[in-house]
């Protein structure tokens, strides 16, 4: 095993110790900002699968994390279910969609791909905005009927969606459909003509991301108690997420983690001053796609594995 | 193969092509063309650049979809099914220039194959799969990502992949290219073993020795039609693909009585010191002194990994020099920028040919000599337009558009126009039809005339030999020999390197 996988996997869990445990001795607000870093670390890790992996760059997350909050919130109110099946049927929802639109997205390559995603997202929200039937209520939005969660509650739910998309991605990586994904976004052409079907791997890829996504959503709309359009499709959504995911390491499972901790961190630090924050952040981005375009933990990785070689040759002659 | 299946088979060829034409614009690069191979049959094509080869194997292997005509395997119509489903019959191809899955570990690259291609699980995959690496020659780099490969690994790895879908057929799109005889060798017993494997082979190659030795028949093809087919010594010897193909066997010889002794007392245009490099801990060059002076062919000779493409990128400032020192008419340039290095008057033209595929021919050249000025520019551009007429008729054209031997065509164009007094050609002839050579070497005795200095990477030997003035022979990142031409010809040490090397001649 490289040695940057070892320090990743160590890494993992004593993150995972740490935010199985931070309730017990953190304030609400602690817990709450927590909670964002996971909601955010769980979209990251949705998009790395498609862009870093697969080489799918799509600007079309809000679409995904929109229906996750509209599916969760109708079901929570209309049909009275639970919060954690109404999230769960609320990503399923999100993963309908990406089915459905699948075969009319994977038709462009690209930039072109890159454009449509776009394109789907922001009509889906003006679609919305225009929509009173269905009981979807237009630019009003909808008010949840079911109580309100504690920050831990939220808290736990999010480290659960955090670790399970961590968790998927990981998993998917180890079977041929990671083997698959990472050729289509190498040579999408000839892997075509090694007996691979394109569609297939990218559609797998497309559903997994848009649950996840889907999923955070109901998340969002738990923790809000009211969405409505603008903030549930809102282009705030994919552009965190593409932010984070580079910051931290796209085609990596520990980046987007590493990202939106990092992220959503320095947001909080700047918070009383939001110009300051969107400048910083830009600038930021900058600096690593020009001096570290594998992203902090892809700089990180390659530094140890790079000093473990050197270190092997040296004992070796 | 058993004798039943090669009986039941005979009726109905396992693949054949009917009035196959493809269009790319207003060019018919394959014109309806027949074309049958039976089981057991291994069929060599030949023919000029631009005759329509990698186009016809990217219509078998449904890479590109036909103009008109259809492609039949084992008697099913397969023309318009997708690619996967073809390469699911049991059709593998290779790469003319290589497409691995460049973040891929080399084993991964074969596993996909096995998984998707011939539906296998995970552990019988990795086992065949690690046995094709060994028997292709890649059984050490097996977790090294593929975009790490030299181009004759990455070629090798184009073969390793198609193997690994266990194809019925096996289209090869000219493997052979760039390998010194002793690999050659291999390469045939290779395919030699893999006929009793293998349905049957399509081989696309201009090393002829490879349609010699291994094909049953041979099918020449010319501006996408079929020129002759038949048995292979009878179309070897044909008149009609001497004219067309082989070429006269003559070569462009410059006499070195180009003014030696002038030559000899002019001081350096180009002097490397003690030179070494390395990529991250691999050492690849260790000591090399070389110079040449104005005006004057050098040739750099060597095996296969002794280093003369990182002299090269060392010379052109791609590659920084570890220690040693190189200098340009007196000045010292290792540590400059490659585009510094052009702008002082040394282009090279890299191993690969590296053109801008998507931008036109023209805009190729232009990017060429961005720093002249437009006037100097239009001048240089008419100038190797002069020099390549087939650049101008397609000038318009995208240069991802042009044959193997015209995109050669282009990167020297390129390079031309950046006016350089030292032009590093490395291995220009790679993957030319013997014809195309001839006419390439051609214009480099022209270019020489008119003053140019060169330096030459070769393959082939003799090739280099006959231009030079002078030679070094690169040996494991050291100069191992030097001196003139005709010295170096009758120095045993040479053809150690190269076991036979005559042979490999056409």
């Amino acid at each position: 095993m490289a040695p940057s996988a070892s320090l990743g996997g160590a890494l993992l869990i004593g993150a995972a110790l740490l935010a199985g445990l931070l309730p017990l001795f953190s304030s609400d607000y602690v817990v709450l900002v927590s909670f964002r870093i996971l909601e955010y670390a769980a979209l990251a890790q949705a998009w790395n699968l498609l862009a870093g992996y697969g080489g799918l760059v799509s600007l079309g997350s809000a679409a995904f994390i929109g229906i996750g909050m509209y599916g969760m919130s109708k079901l929570v109110i209309d049909a009275g279910l639970p919060v954690i099946p109404a999230i769960l049927v609320g990503g399923g929802c999100a993963a309908v969609f990406a089915a459905i639109v699948s075969p009319a997205l994977f038709r462009l390559r690209g930039l072109y791909f890159v454009i449509g995603t776009l394109v789907l997202a922001q009509a889906l929200q003006i679609w919305v905005f225009n929509w009173n039937h269905f009981g979807l209520n237009g630019s009003a939005g909808l008010f949840l009927t079911n109580t309100a969660p504690t920050p831990r509650q939220l808290y736990y739910m999010g480290l659960v969606v955090a670790a399970a998309a961590t968790a998927l991605l990981a998993a998917v990586l180890r079977t041929r459909l990671g083997l698959a994904l990472r050729s289509i976004r190498d040579d999408e052409d000839t892997a075509q003509q090694m007996g691979l079907w394109p569609f297939r791997t990218k559609l797998w890829a497309f559903v997994i991301s848009g649950f996840v996504m889907g999923a955070v959503g109901g998340l969002q709309a738990d923790y809000l108690g009211k969405i409505e359009p603008g903030g549930a499709f809102s282009l705030n959504w994919t552009v965190d997420i593409v932010t984070i995911a580079i910051i931290g390491g796209t085609g990596t499972v520990i980046g987007p983690l590493v990202g939106s901790v990092f992220v959503i961190w320095l947001g909080e630090k700047l918070s009383n001053h939001p110009e300051t924050h969107i400048a910083i952040t830009g600038a930021i981005l900058i600096l690593v796609i020009r001096f570290a375009p594998y992203g902090i933990w892809g700089s990180v990785a390659r530094l140890v594995d790079g000093l473990d070689r050197a270190r092997i040759r040296g004992r070796d002659g | 193969m058993s004798a039943a299946t090669a009986a039941s088979v005979a009726a109905e060829p396992l693949l054949k092509a009917r009035a196959l034409s493809k269009r790319f614009g207003g060019v018919l690069a394959v014109d309806s063309l027949d074309l049958e191979l039976h089981s057991g049959e291994t069929l060599g094509v030949i023919g000029p650049n631009g005759a329509g080869k990698s186009t016809l194997i990217g219509l078998l292997s449904g890479a590109i979809r036909p103009s008109a005509g259809e492609v039949y395997v084992s008697g099913q119509r397969v023309t318009g099914l997708p690619r996967h489903r073809i390469a699911r019959l049991g059709i593998g191809r290779t790469h003319q220039i290589p497409r691995p899955f460049a973040r891929l570990g080399v084993l991964e690259n074969l596993l996909l194959g096995r998984f998707y291609g011939a539906r296998e699980g995970a552990r019988e995959a990795r086992r065949d799969c690690l046995a094709i690496l060994e028997r292709t020659g890649l059984g050490d780099f097996a977790d090294v990502p593929a975009g790490d490969l030299t181009l004759l690994r990455l070629k090798r790895l184009e073969l390793a992949r198609a193997l690994a879908l266990e194809p019925r057929l096996l289209l090869l799109d000219e493997i052979g290219a760039g390998l010194i005889e002793s690999e050659l060798l291999e390469l045939i017993e290779l395919i030699k073993e893999l006929r009793a494997e293998v349905e049957s082979i399509l081989v696309v190659e201009h090393v002829i020795d490879v349609i010699r030795e291994c094909s049953d028949r041979v099918l020449v093809l010319d501006w996408g039609k079929k020129l002759i087919e038949g048995d292979p010594d009878q179309v070897l010897r044909d008149d009609k693909v001497t004219a067309v193909y082989l070429g006269t066997g003559t070569r462009a010889r410059l006499a070195p009585e180009t003014g030696t002794a002038a030559v000899e007392e002019s001081p350096p245009l180009l002097q490397a010191r003690s030179v070494a490099a390395q990529y991250g801990h691999f050492r690849a060059l260790h000591d090399v002194t070389l110079e040449v002076r104005p005006g004057e062919v050098v040739t750099l000779l060597g095996a296969n990994g002794a280093g003369k493409t990182t002299t090269a990128r060392v010379l052109s400032g791609m590659l920084p020099a570890s220690a040693g020192e190189v200098r340009f008419e007196g000045e010292r340039i290792d540590g400059r920028k490659p585009h510094e290095i052009v702008r002082l008057g040394i282009a090279h033209c890299m191993e690969g040919r590296r053109i801008f595929t998507d931008l036109t021919v023209e805009e190729n050249l232009e990017l060429g000599g961005r720093t002249a000025p437009s006037a100097e520019r239009r001048e240089r551009l008419a100038r190797v337009y002069e020099l390549f007429d087939v650049l101008q008729e397609k000038r318009g054209d995208s240069g991802g558009s042009l044959s193997g031997g015209q995109q050669q065509m282009l990167a020297i164009g390129r390079a031309l126009m950046a006016a350089p007094s030292l032009i590093i050609f490395d291995e220009i002839s790679l993957g030319l039809a013997p014809v195309a050579v001839e006419a390439l070497y051609e214009k480099i005795a022209e270019l020489h005339r008119q003053g140019v200095a060169m330096l030459l990477i070769e393959q082939n030997v003799e090739r280099g030999l006959a231009l030079a003035g002078r030679a070094y022979v690169l040996e494991k990142g050291r100069i191992a020999l030097s001196g003139r031409p005709d010295e170096l010809r009758s120095d045993p040490r040479l053809r150690a390197l190269y076991v036979g090397e005559a042979k490999g001649d056409t």
